[in-house]
């Protein structure tokens, strides 16, 4: 038998979170938000977005067009590169020097890159002479750009190395030690380095951070811009009990929200394997969703309206999605923002929901991450109730 | 032009807003040199019918002609702007917060281009007029709310229009600076030649008007002088007093639906009957009962408002019996305020307030806008900590034990804070589960809420929907669902119309007298105070009185004697010399002078032979018995002045 107090308890809670359920599902446009946020977005950030080097305009000017140069140009294959001979493009001289070529393409950024080949190009390769080609990278998008300077270089040296006439005649026991040391890959994780897992699993965990926020924190906003929460603050209710059913409530909507995004778009679209099963993935986001939404919730005690939560939201994960880890390896951080890296708990998450994903890691492996989210969690939850008595 | 010249000529204005008609065909005909009345509830459409004239909102239907010209269309709208002056509702609403007094008139100025000579002129006129002369580098932000209502008054007859048009320029705004308020505008009138529409939601401010049009849901419901709305209604109302009281009630309202409570006694109107007659056709029905007094008196326009609307509508009595369980009334403590203080930064919102309410009993607070009345419930009710003081609610500190206090006390505050996106009944379930009340027992609970407060064709309406009088009346179901022995009501009337008003009231009195609640309640309608068995007047977070409407009455006649009033030809120039020849507190009241007076009868012949010498011609002059506005305006007039010295 529950006792009476506890009963009362139970009911006060219960009669709280329908009220939340209510409110959510009666509020279409934000409903519609939700459904996009958790397939539309999830999709198009795995299936547009990519960080490798794919069609890059590349504009030659082959001023020898010999049997070597067009070699050398056909290195330069699809899908990375994307080539167009500059024969028929008025900013190139007809003859003579080259260095020039190609610049208004650049400015324009019609192409990315430019590479002129000067006359004579095959007659200096022959006679083994040294020679310069001319390459030039837009790096303005400094990745691609990277990409494209590293992976041209590559193919200019091999290319060297093949055609060297002194390299070619040496006999093949003697090649076999050329070069001294090899390079073959095996990937682990991710075999086929598919960036659609990476980029709608990264995604989906930036929704449910998100949406984590923003629910709680925009629920409680509204109910102190309508006053009802004096309403709530003069009944016979603690604090927790006033923020309890926010939280299970908001946590339950993020979850359908994930599962949506699960079944409907990361398993059928991109085949994003669960290595270390999928209910272990659920119960990590459930601990970090319930860490987020005390973390809106302390964001609504600051805010005074809608619009400030809505800023506040922005602000607060803009740096925790930057901070993650997500796009750039915490140790390639400065150190005073690897303690930032840190303190939020999106790094921490994203750590265990990759290890659990795409490396079948257990429990056994991930306990710390999950112990930091709690751990961040509580302190969240601490300081929201005791901000909460304040308002 | 033969007739006077028509300022603004409407014919058959309709405006709607997605499915609902907030103007439904309203004529309107302002001459030159009127001031004229729009007085409504919130959502009669007042709002609407002042944003068309000004041409800042469309029309759905009707003609509307202003100077002459017809505004069918943005370019002709343009071209009658210049002649306008528009202030919209809100306290400082077009004002800007952050530029002073006189940037702000330097802005609208420019705005209007305004010469510059002219301007320094005006400004110099105007500033010294509203006494806002001494403020005039004060940012905006921090004026009162009544010193904020002159500026943007300023602010809008800086160009000099012809038409002046005001959105509810004293709402909100406490009774000394709304008579202050229109003495200005009054003055204004005559000395301009300007012509005004103005609206507003306090019925007892029909008398300020040349003329006036009582707007009820869309629809104008009666047009004409003051003195024509009063007789409107033929009929009087008759005061009494009779033992026992709640029996007396009920077997009157079984008779006639317009009837009250005030205090001790009902205030009923009786239709075709006057003097004498009214009273008898009252004292015959209540022929079991031992009565006290009876008296019958003019209508007033709320009166007549109500008349009217039951006419019309005939809707159904008051919301019936919570029950009939009588419980005696205790000497039990509901509230008690000790010492309560509150300091916001440096600003001392509540200073000292002591007070105590018992069972039963029916406590108002009454003060303007930032008085401290809701800082005061707020510490009542346990929302805000008191920085120094004590408060007792049902014999327990509120700071103290916070759960056992909390189900005791009910709260209904300003905003009606429900949640919009339920419906009723779950509104219900929701505040039926947050106090504990689960089961059989909820099921009872709400039943008898929905009984009580009318609300069952509401049942599955989202509550965001329902109209304010509904609101109100589910807000306060809510309220009272678990329920509780106290209950603070925050401006519990604002924006009901008086239909709903009095309705609201007769709950009230019910759950005093029958259910033994203790209930403070807040309101900025002085003719409310009335219900209210005794009064706290507030005034910079102090309560300075605390009596009985009548005591608090008797012991103004003490002070300054009886008032006399009468209606003349030229009540500027009336009002001064009665000054000069030393009558005690001369005062325009709309078109109507006051005076106060110890010797009435000698008064009375005294007025006459100043008038008379001054060749003014004057109406009847007449005794009138003292209001609760009154009360507050000189006791606060009073402290002003006191704090000024």
């Amino acid at each position: 038998m529950i006792s009476e107090n506890k009963r009362r308890w139970l009911t006060q809670v219960y009669a709280l979170a329908i009220k939340e359920y209510l409110q959510i599902f009666r509020d279409i446009t934000l409903m519609v938000f939700m459904v996009y946020a958790f397939t539309g977005d999830v999709y198009f950030a795995g299936s547009g977005v990519t960080l490798q080097l794919r069609n890059a305009a590349t504009i030659v000017y082959d001023a020898d067009r010999s049997q070597a140069s067009r070699d050398l140009v056909r290195q330069f294959r699809p899908p990375y590169f994307s080539v167009e001979d500059a024969i028929s493009m008025p900013s190139f001289p007809v003859s003579g020097d080259p260095s020039r070529g190609g610049d208004s393409e650049l400015a324009r950024g019609d192409a990315m890159i430019s590479l002129a080949i000067p006359h004579g190009f095959e007659r200096r390769l022959l006679r083994d002479e040294s020679q310069s080609l001319q390459m030039r990278v837009d790096t303005t998008h400094s990745i691609p750009g990277y990409l494209a300077s590293m992976y041209s270089a590559r193919i200019v040296n091999d290319f060297a190395m093949r055609s060297s006439p002194l390299l070619s005649q040496l006999p093949p026991s003697v090649t076999d030690f050329f070069p001294p040391l090899r390079d073959e890959y095996r990937t682990l994780f991710n075999p086929n380095q598919d960036e659609g897992w990476f980029m709608s699993v990264s995604q989906l965990l930036n929704v449910i951070t998100v949406f984590a926020i923003l629910l709680p924190g925009a629920a409680l906003v509204r109910e102190r811009e309508r006053g009802t929460i004096e309403q709530l603050t003069v009944s016979p209710l603690s604090p927790f009990q006033i923020l309890l059913p926010k939280v299970f409530a908001m946590t339950s909507i993020v979850l359908l929200g994930t599962f949506l995004s699960w079944f409907f778009v990361l398993r059928p679209v991109f085949h994003v394997p669960s290595r270390g099963g999928f209910p272990l993935f659920v119960a990590v986001t459930v601990l970090y969703v319930v860490t987020s939404t005390s973390l809106g919730l302390l964001a609504a005690t600051i805010a005074r309206n809608m619009a400030q939560i809505g800023m506040l939201t922005i602000f607060l994960v803009a740096p925790m999605i930057f901070l993650s880890g997500a796009w750039t390896p915490p140790e390639a951080m400065p150190a005073w923002l690897r303690v930032g890296t840190l303190a939020f708990p999106l790094h921490h998450y994203i750590n265990a929901s990759y290890a659990i994903l795409f490396k079948g890691a257990g429990l056994s492996i991930i306990w710390p991450s999950c112990l930091a989210i709690a751990g961040l969690g509580s302190v969240n939850v601490l300081f929201t109730l005791r901000r909460f008595r304040g308002i | 032009m033969a007739t006077p010249q028509m300022v603004t000529d409407a014919k058959g204005i309709v405006k709607v807003y997605g499915s609902t008609e907030a103007v439904r065909g309203v004529d309107l005909q302002v001459s030159k040199g009127e001031l004229y009345g729009l007085i409504g509830p919130d959502g009669a459409g007042k709002s609407s019918i002042m944003k068309i004239i000004a041409g800042v909102l469309a029309q759905d239907a009707g003609d509307v002609r202003v100077f002459g010209t017809s505004i069918d269309s943005e370019a002709s709208a343009e071209a009658v702007k210049s002649r306008l002056g528009f202030m919209p509702q809100g306290l400082g609403l077009n004002l800007y917060a952050d530029l002073s007094v006189e940037e702000n008139i330097d802005f609208f100025a420019k705005l209007r281009l305004v010469p510059s000579a002219a301007l320094k002129q005006r400004k110099a006129e105007l500033l010294s007029m509203t006494r806002l002369k001494h403020f005039k580098d004060r940012p905006m932000k921090h004026l009162s709310g009544g010193m904020k209502q002159k500026l943007g008054l300023i602010c809008s007859i800086i160009h000099e229009p012809e038409l002046l048009i005001l959105d509810e320029p004293t709402t909100g705004v406490d009774p000394v600076s709304r008579r202050d308020f229109w003495s200005i505008l009054h003055s204004l009138i005559q000395d301009r030649g300007i012509t005004a529409l103005v609206s507003t939601a306090y019925l007892d401010e029909a008398d300020r008007f040349t003329r006036v049009a009582l707007l009820h849901r869309g629809k104008v419901l009666l047009q004409g002088t003051p003195e024509e709305m009063r007789r409107s209604a033929r009929g009087s109302i008759v005061s009494v007093r009779a033992e026992p009281s709640d029996e007396a009630f009920e077997r009157l309202r079984a008779w006639t639906p317009q009837i009250e409570r005030r205090g001790d006694s009902l205030r009923v109107f009786v239709g075709e009957r006057f003097g004498q007659e009214a009273i008898s056709e009252v004292t015959e029905k209540l022929s079991s009962f031992r009565i006290e007094s009876a008296e019958a008196t003019d209508p007033d326009l709320e009166d007549t408002f109500i008349a009217l609307l039951r006419r019309d509508e005939a809707k159904p009595a008051a919301p019936s019996l919570i029950s009939r369980e009588r419980s005696v009334a205790s000497a039990a403590l509901a509230i008690e305020a000790r010492d309560l203080s509150r300091v916001f930064d440096s600003f001392r919102a509540v200073d000292s307030v002591s007070f105590q309410v018992r069972s039963g009993e029916i406590f108002g607070l009454l003060g303007a806008n930032g008085a401290g009345k809701t800082t005061v419930i707020k510490m009542l009710t346990g929302i805000i900590p008191p920085s120094s003081g004590s408060a007792r609610v049902g014999g327990i500190d509120v700071a103290a034990a916070g759960g056992s206090v909390k189900t005791r006390l009910g709260y209904m505050s300003q905003a009606f804070s429900l949640y919009q996106d339920l419906t009723v009944l779950e509104n219900l379930r929701l505040y039926a589960g947050i106090y504990g009340i689960s089961g059989a027992r909820a099921k009872r609970r709400v039943d008898e809420i929905l009984d009580m407060a009318d609300l069952h064709v509401f049942l599955n309406q989202l509550s965001g929907r329902l109209p304010m009088g509904v609101r109100q009346r589910l807000a306060l179901g809510c309220a009272l669902i678990h329920e509780p022995q106290v209950l603070f009501l925050d401006e519990p009337t604002s924006g009901v119309d008086p239909l709903g008003r009095r309705s609201f009231w007769e709950v009230i009195y019910r759950l005093a007298r029958e259910k033994g609640v203790g209930i403070l309640v807040t309101t900025h309608y002085m003719s409310e105070a009335e219900h209210c068995d005794h009064i706290a007047l507030m005034y910079a977070g102090r309560a300075v009185e605390d009596a009985s409407p009548a005591e608090l009455k008797a012991r103004l006649e003490k002070e300054v004697g009886r008032i006399l009033e009468f209606s003349c030809a030229d009540p500027y120039r009336a009002v001064e010399l009665l000054g000069t020849n030393g009558f005690s507190g001369p005062a325009l009241l709309g078109s109507r002078v006051r005076i106060f007076s110890k010797s009435p009868d000698a008064d009375l012949v005294g007025i006459a032979r100043v008038l008379a010498l001054a060749g003014i011609s004057h109406g009847e002059v007449r005794e009138r018995p003292f209001t609760m506005e009154d009360v507050f305006v000189h006791r606060i007039t009073g402290l002003e002045q006191e704090g000024a010295a």
